[in-house]
């Protein structure tokens, strides 16, 4: 667990503090997102978890205790961190750059081949073809994941990330969004996860920090930040659009109807789909609803644009 | 051995300069031949071998100086410690590179005096520019993300800079050591009004003494030289930029 406490910090030559008085929590195995336009102080707050800008006043705790107490390159080592450049040594391989830390921490030879190899299939790299190439051999979202692997290859259970999946186009984003989950669904790190994109956000996060000018502004799962923005500013940050947005996290079995002869054509969705996908398909359709199977093909309800509303209508926890 | 490839071939014309040179019969001959007139044919003191032996010396020895202090100064500079120095010493190093060669001797000797040991302080003083300017360009250059990746990866600044930093910097400061040594080579023959010895012995003999054939001797071995280590150097530079011929490439993809 990561505890951020009362933490301020100002920069020489600004008026106003880079973060003013924050304190955040991420719980063990979970992922919270920090989010806000440019400037408003959440790469700074990420930083100062891995003291590469050390805090005016407040503390941080891992597990309890205070990163203080550590030497910054000792903490480091135990602690992952992937960032927007991502920031491959270009004179290394892949297999040398993934086996970076692991080599500060003396691990031995054969350790790092296996881990790496490891690695490199988790993030979906062929270790064979990928292990040897150069950075500068790589596509936009292949270095990215190669700095996923490379954040995580210590094993470490913590991890920063700034805007990892930022410079790639959108459906290598979304490949890389799925993977992340897939990936964060079976290690269970904890992440602290910058970025400016709401999407992303609602997508990866399972807490959500909107932080403006140094603050917290509101800490909240998804929906909630999407269903109940705290101000204004949230609400516009958010975009106007919020609505499709929670249409997107919600799956279809929590607005589910009875199955009716009304949606009888052979143009059901998964249960896995989100309502934001059973809305579109009825938009294309026409109909006043559409029906619902399982994994294996039986019908188990249907979804309309009432019980759509419903679910909305109901209040979040 | 794929990683020397780049450095065979200077290698072998090393060997053939090295063979050239110490056939002094050969250059009697072939002087002797071009010069039908003259009586003066070759530098009397010492064979062509024995120039090369003495120039060799005031070059390897101020270049050794020039690259640790070249080097170390742009190490400083660069890091937090230094970081006040920088603009100074940038500053400095650039227009101590306007001077001409010729300059620095004329103020060399009255203030260090004749002989070899004046020459080598005054081509090592002269020689740390290229390699400074070109250290701290190199160390420059580095991609922020890289150093930053570096430190939050847990490296030390040592390491940072003997893992990442040099190896990363290592085709500019090798291409200003490069300069370095050429640059020498030729100013080194300047040496001898200092009394040094050196390829400047039979250029300056020559000229005195109005024997073109010396003059000859010493020019075409100071030529042979520079080209040889002009060639050396030029292939070390290319192996240290082996594997990342496109890094320009891959940053621009990644920001």
């Amino acid at each position: 667990m990561i505890a951020i406490r009362d933490v301020s910090k100002s920069y020489a030559g600004s008026e106003r503090a880079a973060v003013d008085d924050l304190s955040i929590e991420v719980p063990a195995g979970k992922v919270v997102v920090l989010i806000g336009p440019s400037g408003c102080g959440k790469s700074t707050t990420m930083r100062m978890v891995n003291r590469l800008v050390e805090p005016d006043s407040g503390t941080i705790l891992i597990d309890g205790r205070d990163i203080r107490e550590l030497r910054p390159e000792r903490l480091r080592r135990h602690i992952g961190y992937a960032i927007q450049g991502v920031g491959l040594f270009p004179h290394w391989t892949v297999a040398q750059n993934v086996g970076v830390v692991p080599g500060l921490l003396d691990w031995d030879r054969e350790r790092i081949a296996a881990r790496v190899e490891e690695l490199l299939v988790l993030v979906g790299l062929d270790p064979v073809e990928y292990g040897r190439k150069y950075p500068h051999e790589l596509s936009g979202g292949e270095a990215q994941r190669v700095g996923v692997a490379r954040a995580l290859a210590a094993d470490p259970p913590i991890l920063l990330m700034d805007e990892p999946f930022g410079a790639v186009d959108p459906l290598t984003r979304d490949r890389l969004h799925a993977e992340f989950r897939r990936i964060q669904d079976t290690l269970r790190k904890t992440v602290l996860f910058v970025t400016h994109d709401m999407d992303e956000a609602v997508k990866l996060g399972d807490r959500i920090v909107v932080m403006r000018d140094g603050r917290l502004v509101q800490h909240d799962t998804p929906e909630r930040v999407l269903a109940y923005p705290a101000d204004g500013f949230v609400a516009s940050f958010v975009g106007s659009e919020r609505a499709l947005k929670r249409l997107s996290l919600a799956p279809v079995t929590e607005a589910l109807g009875p199955a009716s002869a009304a949606d009888g054509c052979d143009c059901s969705v998964a249960a896995s789909a989100s309502l934001r996908e059973a809305l579109a398909r009825i938009l294309e359709l026409g109909a006043p609803a559409v029906g619902v199977h399982d994994d294996h093909g039986a019908r188990i309800g249907s979804v309309s644009l009432e019980t759509i509303v419903e679910r909305f209508r109901r209040p979040l926890t | 051995m794929r990683a020397f490839r780049h450095i065979t071939g200077p290698f072998l014309a090393l060997g053939v300069y090295l063979a050239l040179a110490s056939a002094t019969p050969l250059w009697r001959a072939a002087l002797g031949a071009l010069f039908p007139d003259e009586t003066r044919i070759l530098y009397p003191d010492v064979t062509p071998l024995g120039l090369v032996g003495q120039h060799l010396e005031l070059v390897a020895l101020s270049s050794a100086i020039s690259i640790v202090a070249g080097l170390a100064l742009g190490i400083f500079v660069t890091r937090p410690a230094g970081a006040d120095f920088r603009d100074t010493v940038t500053d400095l190093s650039n227009i101590g590179q306007t001077f001409p060669p010729v300059a620095v001797f004329t103020l060399a000797v009255p203030l260090l005096g004749f002989g070899v040991q004046p020459t080598v302080v005054a081509l090592a003083l002269y020689g740390v520019l290229p390699i400074l300017r070109n250290t701290i360009t190199g160390l420059a250059g580095v991609p922020a993300t890289v150093l930053e990746s570096a430190t939050g990866m847990g490296m030390r600044p040592a390491e940072r800079l003997t893992r990442v930093e040099l190896p990363l910097a290592a085709p500019v400061i090798v291409a200003g050591i490069r300069i370095s040594v050429i640059v020498n080579v030729a100013t080194a023959t300047i040496g001898a009004i200092a009394g040094a010895g050196g390829f400047g012995a039979p250029i300056i003999n020559g000229l005195v003494n109005l024997a073109p054939a010396v003059t000859l001797e010493g020019a075409l071995l100071a030529a042979g030289l520079a080209l040889v280590l002009d060639a050396l150097l030029g292939g070390i530079e290319r192996t240290f930029a082996r594997g990342r011929q496109s890094e320009d490439a891959s940053l621009t993809r990644s920001r």
